[in-house]
């Protein structure tokens, strides 16, 4: 028995399963949208030079819309889809009974979900900000450090909800709309339940290099990048262990 | 090596799934009998290490069913029909054997050998989307062999399979059985088991109720009570032959019916048609009105703690 190569085979089945799933229709349509707008922005912005408030534009779209609403959408498409799509359609009995510790499972599906989210989230923005022209060049190194964490943070956290609920995609759809857009946007330290607050923190620390500066500085209260990093870092680790745990001791009972 | 349930309990919240079970399963095919919800599936979900019991300890040879170690002996053909659709019957094998860890070619030999085995070589390139039930059927036994286990899980594995198919699958088994293998197979069909095994558990309500050879568990249900409705003519005078008879304990008559209850059915069904040939009766049917499998399963039950 080779460990190793089970665990690759699950990771490559997973990835192709993904690849060719509904969760990768659901996502073109935000991305494609994020398209239409820097296209547009291509349009109107014709060949002047690169201005602050093209920047501003650029950057606000990519940190309110890209950031918080694309990036956790395409997170919890294929984060839930990774293991809830096996415990949805009842295949996943069929992971169980083989000897490949659980936690290899997860591991598995993880590995195999984090290069497609973050290839889509890393690829889509380095072809907006190419789009954009100089805008993007800039922005490009700026924010792409917090969009990986973000991602990061976003995949585990997803991993977890498939885990824990039988229907993790409908959970996670509320998180991403609820928690993280209403609860994310509220003053004071309720905020702080959501992963966008830290991404956001790192991504205007950022674009304060070119003099950006984030909406209504007095309630957002950005953490300071660093300390936004390590949340994001202990988000993801933290999600990723419990959600380890989790699958390790649970009994799904509604497999068969 | 054997399979071992030890003083086992599964509670699913307050509902009792299995109750204090305690039998240990060894080389050959054992059948599993019960009517749905009697507890099969739980006790095979227990020993296949998807469930942990309550109570007590479920162990495949020295191993815990639950644990990894314990999965490398086991192969669990489940009663379900989910599958990854969009692969052919082939694909899904070979995925399976190189989730045991073998190497490409070696989970191709042993994908080809089983596929063989359980009859699919030929419709192996067919997408389990189009595979009829029985194919998946034997699909899904295909791979739990396909690692070469020494204990064998089957959920209702001949549920949808033709009787040619059937007896294919049987003979399949019985040379897995003469092999030294551990085979549980359950199934709510008494022939079903009567033609692939010996031993018997019956379950009924969470709890063995009986175990044994099958003659063993023949003779109790033989000397279960039975109820048959007899139309005859004429009715009344075969009501009054059979209530002399030892075995019935009683008879009711409504119009051309006559309704017995009897015990040791077996004895009676030899005396019945002696007596109206004797007599000059007119029969026109009989009918058991409660031998299904539910009411021999409520019978084994009755008495028990």
């Amino acid at each position: 028995m080779n460990l190793l190569r089970a665990w690759a085979t699950l990771t490559s089945l997973t990835f192709r399963r993904l690849l060719w799933s509904a969760s990768t229709m659901m996502v073109m349509l935000p991305l494609a949208g994020c398209l239409l707008f820097v296209l547009r922005l291509h349009y109107h912005r014709g060949r002047s030079d690169f201005t602050f408030d093209e920047f501003r534009h650029f950057s606000d779209f990519m940190i309110l819309v890209f950031a918080s609403f694309v990036v956790p959408i395409c997170a919890l498409a294929y984060g839930t889809a990774s293991l809830g799509g096996d415990r949805e359609d009842r295949t996943l009995v069929f992971l169980l009974v083989r000897p490949i510790p659980r936690a290899l499972v997860l591991l598995a599906k993880f590995t195999a979900t984090l290069p497609l989210v973050l290839g889509l989230v890393v690829g889509s923005f380095w072809l907006y900000c190419r789009l954009a022209g100089e805008v993007g060049q800039t922005a490009f190194p700026l924010y792409l450090p917090a969009l990986v964490a973000m991602t990061l943070a976003y995949v585990c956290l997803f991993h977890l909800f498939a885990v824990a609920f039988r229907h993790a995609t409908i959970i996670a759809l509320i998180y991403a709309l609820f928690m993280e857009v209403v609860l994310g946007n509220l003053p004071g330290i309720v905020k702080r339940v959501a992963i966008n607050y830290y991404g956001r923190s790192m991504m205007y620390a950022a674009g304060a290099e070119e003099g950006l500066k984030s909406p209504d500085a007095e309630w957002f209260e950005p953490l300071s990048p660093d300390v936004a990093l390590w949340a994001l870092a202990g988000i993801a680790i933290g999600g990723l262990m419990l959600a380890i745990v989790v699958f390790s001791r649970r009994e799904y009972r509604d497999l068969t | 090596m054997l399979l071992s349930f030890d003083h086992v309990t599964k509670f699913y919240g307050a509902v009792i799934g299995v109750n204090d079970i305690s039998c240990r399963i060894g080389p050959g095919i054992t059948g599993l009998l019960g009517a749905n919800g009697a507890g099969k599936s739980t006790l095979i979900k227990l020993a296949s290490g998807q469930l942990r019991p309550s109570q007590g300890t479920v162990r495949i040879g020295q191993y815990d069913a639950w644990s990894t170690a314990a999965k490398h002996h086991l192969g669990y053909s489940p009663d379900l029909n989910s599958f990854y659709e969009e692969m052919t019957g082939r694909e899904f094998v070979d995925t399976m054997a190189r989730l045991h860890g073998f190497s490409r070619s070696e989970a191709r030999r042993r994908t080809d050998y089983v596929l063989e085995e359980v009859g699919m070589a030929d419709r192996g390139l067919r997408r389990m989307a189009g595979c009829s039930h029985g194919m998946r059927q034997r699909i899904k036994l295909a791979q739990a062999l396909v690692h070469d286990p020494w204990l064998l899980l089957l959920d209702e594995p001949l549920s949808g399979i033709d009787p040619g198919g059937r007896r294919e699958i049987n003979e399949l088994l019985l040379r897995l059985a003469g092999q030294g293998k551990t085979i549980l197979v359950s199934s709510h069909i008494l022939v079903e088991i009567e033609q692939l095994s010996n031993s018997i558990l019956m379950m009924s309500r969470g709890r063995i109720v009986a175990s044994g050879t099958l003659a063993e568990v023949r003779n109790l249900m033989q000397l279960r009570p039975l109820m048959v409705e007899i139309v005859a003519t004429p009715a009344r005078r075969l009501a009054a032959l059979l209530a002399e008879n030892p075995d019935v304990q009683s008879v009711e008559v409504r119009d051309n019916a006559v309704t017995v209850r009897m015990r040791n059915p077996q004895r009676f069904f030899g005396q019945i048609g002696e007596l109206v040939c004797q007599h000059g009766i007119e029969l026109r049917s009989m009918q058991a009105l409660d031998a299904g499998a539910e009411a021999v399963f409520d019978y084994l039950q009755q008495g028990r703690p």
